[in-house]
């Protein structure tokens, strides 16, 4: 596709706009998904298209899949006029300056699971889904997997030329339970489709749903007997697959500095994460270090470069519980004086970039696991992301998991159901006393986060080690 | 009408079908969005897209592809692959054949040449007004988006059906944050229509602007029961989770849905119908669902008693007594089919002027933010007040709140609702073509369960 690219530059080049760039790719999405023993749907999504940036007076941009020179010419125009009504209310677009590349990346792979035969993975699907059905009460059973492919090419009006190759897989389990008074449902490894990876079919084949299904199955029916979670306060254990989403939505979100400088505002919202706090604001306590990793390897939100042609990198977030970084665009950068973050990504070819997460990282603690279970008198351990809200300046949240586990005296003594915590952001982060270390971190992969309109889809990925916090309120509602 | 190309793209691929049944779903969409923040139009986007959806079946194995080439090599290569797969694939035995073509319910084309011809250039001198309005009435900052798209649709079998239609749709959203220095002011307004003339963008940006002045100093009040009155943007929120929660067939049979064990009961205050019906004089939709099946009337809450739930041909073919589907397919496979997208409450007879002054101590809500299912079976929701909420008290708004948390059973909330609104706003759901249309409600003891610092 370098012709289209090269193309498009010329005419761009040639234009008396500011700045332009074309984002080429070609998309392949495998899904497979077995409900209750029967293949409930196999599916190729296969897109081809381009997206192309424009200043021209004010921001435009223009998706086509008409991959022709007339298809560019007549994109290049729709952008320009799109350019030019952005200028109505603008007084300019400026954007901060970057080292422009040439270069080619592909992500770390063994087994292309495009290339693994359909038998072998819809067999395996099967298999666990079978191990699945141990009890009468399960209604639900699915088990699935999923794979993209994507070829991407950038070129801008700046000299940057990058072909990107990225593959990426995972799947998982999950049960619905239900014994004519309540319904509960347990999923492996994390709810809402399990666990994805830039990694290749290894990455799938490492999951082990097989030995994992029996386990999640049964704790799903037990579910149904469990306690209800207590009422009041606190200590509580986040594992890893809820503690990402809590590091997601209480500091991703909120540390994207174009939602900080209201750009976001109509839709998911501003930040209470305000530029005037940068450096200020104790967002934790001294131990809680996160960061924006879009260098992990193996995360699902790893890449070479972003859709600005901005080289992957890793930027502190929070150092020692301080607010310390943003990510942040060119544009928004620019208007800051912070670096610029590379974290600027679209969901596809039809889509214009925003910010978005890459790898938002909870840095190792030096605890254990094990440590912090042993250290806790009374305590509950939260498991699988099942509830979630929080405000519009990502301040009062409310999460449910799928399970959790009592913990007294140092021990786990039983399972408990619909476990609940909420809080303000700020002040559960200054609540973290205790992290595990490395050998309990896990990088895991979102493949679902929402932003901005049109509505994208972006994968980003969260490393995480089980962490504990204390005087939590737990047990929300009425049950 | 739709154009001839899309027709003759779906005999491309039926023509060639190697396998028992296909079914083909084209659409064509072109979208523009001008998004404005801070004052100005900060995002502007154009998008033009094409896709072709292939389901092949063999005997019951089936197999699907999806792809935006339309070269006729591509989209035999597509039907190749769809096949391939259905030969690869297990035997669904719940599966039995695609739809037979059935005649269509008659009812407008939701289709206006006003709006596919809208510009850039007319987005932003509206965008540009309602900056300029709100400037001029001591306004800080607006926000929004202002999109305006055209949607055609195809689906084709080889059971016999060969139906298209098109929809136009222009929708207005606006928030103004009055007093930026100090992060207050907040206010919403939004409007939706299938003619972008409709839209009357001053309208939207003084409700937004005097929402705004009238949301500051903002106090803080203990979480627990209030009476409330919420805004039909409220209460669509309510019902759209409600329609997540359960009324589809799909969530019945796997006993996932708060209507199970309960048809036949009043699971509701008697005055509340909830119903789905894309053919209504004041919805948005297409008269067919995405396996071309017309799309029937669905009562789904009658009177307060659970009635009723939405299928596909899937689901109906998995019923006891087959009814056969509603119209109610998404673009398959899908594990979200079948699903409302046109659902409906019926109007009661009072303003929202006449629901505050008849409140003696009370909240009144604008919106609902970020809610999630708490416990989707029990009808348990939570999420947070946004834009603004004011305290009611004698029959009057007084005090601007900072949001709250609720943490509610919305079976409890539509059972006790006290006053229903005679009049219904129409939303966009902004997945698939989803639009609601609701009244507002006053509902006594509604359960708010946190605060936050806004």
């Amino acid at each position: 596709m370098r012709e289209i690219t090269d193309y498009a530059i010329k005419r761009l080049e040639d234009s008396d706009i500011q700045y332009g760039d074309i984002r080429f790719s070609d998309i392949l999405i495998q899904s497979i998904q077995v409900r209750n023993g029967s293949v409930e749907s196999i599916k190729d999504n296969n897109s081809r298209g381009f997206g192309i940036r424009i200043i021209h007076g004010g921001w435009g941009f223009a998706s086509s899949s008409v991959l022709s020179k007339k298809g560019i010419d007549e994109t290049i125009n729709r952008a320009k006029k799109i350019a030019k009504a952005s200028g109505k209310t603008s007084e300019g677009v400026e954007i901060k300056d970057v080292d422009v590349y040439e270069d080619k990346y592909v992500n770390d792979y063994k087994k292309d699971p495009f290339e693994i035969d359909l038998d072998e993975k819809i067999d395996y699907l099967v298999e666990a889904n079978e191990r699945l059905n141990i009890d009468e009460k399960i209604n639900v059973r699915t088990s699935n997997f999923k794979a993209w492919r994507f070829i991407k090419e950038f070129a801008s009006t700046e000299g940057a030329r990058i072909e990107q190759e990225l593959v990426q897989c995972g799947g998982g389990l999950s049960v619905t339970a239900s014994d004519g008074d309540d319904v509960q449902t347990r999923s492996y490894p994390n709810s809402f489709g399990g666990d994805y990876s830039s990694r290749g079919y290894e990455f799938f084949e490492g999951l082990d749903l097989l030995d994992n299904a029996e386990k999640t199955a049964q704790e799903g029916v037990d579910l149904l007997k469990a306690e209800q979670c207590p009422e009041g306060k606190m200590n509580i254990i986040l594992n890893t697959n809820q503690l990402a989403l809590q590091v997601h939505e209480s500091c991703g979100h909120p540390t994207e500095l174009d939602r900080a400088l209201g750009t976001e505002a109509s839709y998911a919202g501003t930040s209470f994460m305000t530029p005037n706090k940068l450096g200020k604001l104790r967002y934790g306590s001294d131990i809680v270090h996160i960061t924006s990793d879009a260098t992990a390897k193996g995360g699902l939100g790893t890449f070479g470069y972003d859709d600005e042609g901005v080289k992957a990198k890793k930027v502190d977030l929070v150092k020692d519980g301080i607010f310390v970084g943003y990510q942040a665009s060119r544009e928004d950068a620019a208007q800051v004086d912070v670096e610029v973050s590379g974290s600027m990504r679209a969901d596809g070819w039809r889509n214009l970039p925003l910010v978005r997460m890459t790898n938002i990282n909870l840095e190792p603690g030096d605890w254990s696991r094990k440590e912090i279970i042993e250290e806790t008198d009374k305590g509950i351990i939260f498991d699988g992301i099942k509830s979630w809200s929080i405000d519009d300046k990502r301040l009062n949240f409310m999460f449910g998991t799928e399970a959790g586990y009592l913990v007294e005296d140092g021990e786990v003594k039983k399972l408990i159901k619909n476990p609940t915590y909420t809080g303000i952001t700020y002040e559960f982060w200054r609540r973290c006393n205790a992290i595990s270390g490395e050998d309990d971190w896990k990088l895991h992969g979102v493949p679902n986060c929402g932003k901005g309109e049109p509505p994208q889809v972006m994968r980003v990925g969260h490393g995480v080690a089980p962490a504990r916090f204390e005087d939590v309120t737990v047990g929300v509602g009425k049950w | 009408m739709v154009s001839e190309d899309l027709e003759s793209s779906a005999k491309k691929i039926l023509d060639k079908v190697e396998v028992d049944e296909v079914e083909v779903l084209i659409q064509r969409k072109d979208k523009a969005l001008t998004r404005y923040a801070n004052s100005k139009i900060h995002q502007n986007v154009g998008q033009k897209d094409f896709d072709v959806s292939i389901r092949a079946i063999l005997g019951k194995k089936i197999g699907s592809v999806s792809t935006n080439s339309v070269d006729e090599k591509s989209l035999v290569d597509a039907l190749r692959r769809a096949e391939n797969i259905a030969k690869h694939q297990k035997e669904d035995p719940d599966f039995i054949v695609l739809p037979e073509p059935k005649e269509d319910r008659s009812g407008k084309e939701n289709y206006f040449e006003e709006t596919v011809g809208y510009t850039p250039d007319q987005r932003a001198e509206k965008v540009k007004e309602i900056i300029e309005y709100a400037s001029s009435k001591g306004v800080d900052r607006m926000y929004g988006a202002f999109e305006t798209e055209t949607i055609e649709v195809l689906v084709a079998n080889t059971n016999g059906i060969m139906k298209s239609s098109r929809m136009s749709k222009a929708n207005l959203t606006a928030t103004a944050i009055a007093d930026w220095d100090n992060d207050q002011g907040f206010g919403w307004s939004e409007q939706c229509s299938a003619n972008v003339k409709d839209i009357d963008h001053m309208n939207v940006a003084k409700t937004a602007v005097d929402k705004g002045l009238n949301n500051m100093d903002t106090e803080s009040i203990e979480p627990g029961e209030y009476t409330v009155v919420l805004e039909p943007l409220a209460v669509n929120t309510m019902l759209m989770y409600l329609a997540m929660m359960g009324m589809s067939a799909k969530k019945v049979q796997e006993k996932r849905s708060f209507m199970n064990g309960k048809f036949g009961e009043k699971i509701m205050d008697e005055r509340v119908n909830i119903f789905d019906d894309a053919m209504h004089d004041e919805m948005i939709g297409f008269p067919f669902d995405y396996e071309g099946v017309p799309k029937q009337r669905v009562d789904i809450v009658k009177n307060g008693i659970a009635n009723d739930v939405v299928y596909d041909s899937y689901t109906a073919g998995r019923d006891e007594e087959d009814k056969g589907s509603t119209g109610h397919a998404l673009p398959m496979p899908n594990p979200m089919s079948p699903m409302p997208l046109n659902l409906m409450m019926d109007t009661g007879d009072a303003s929202i002027q006449e629901m505050i002054e008849d409140t003696e101590k009370g909240i009144l809500v604008t919106r609902f933010n970020y809610c999630r299912p708490v416990h989707p079976v029990k009808g348990i929701l939570t999420g947070l007040t946004r834009d603004g909420t004011w305290r009611i008290e004698d029959g009057e708004v007084t005090q601007p709140l900072k949001n709250l948390r609720f943490t509610q059973n919305l079976l409890d909330a539509f059972s006790n609702v006290e006053l229903i609104g005679a009049e219904r706003v129409l939303f966009s759901l902004g997945y698939y073509p989803g639009y609601t249309s609701v009244p507002a409600m006053k509902i006594p003891k509604f359960n708010f369960t946190g605060t936050t610092e806004f």
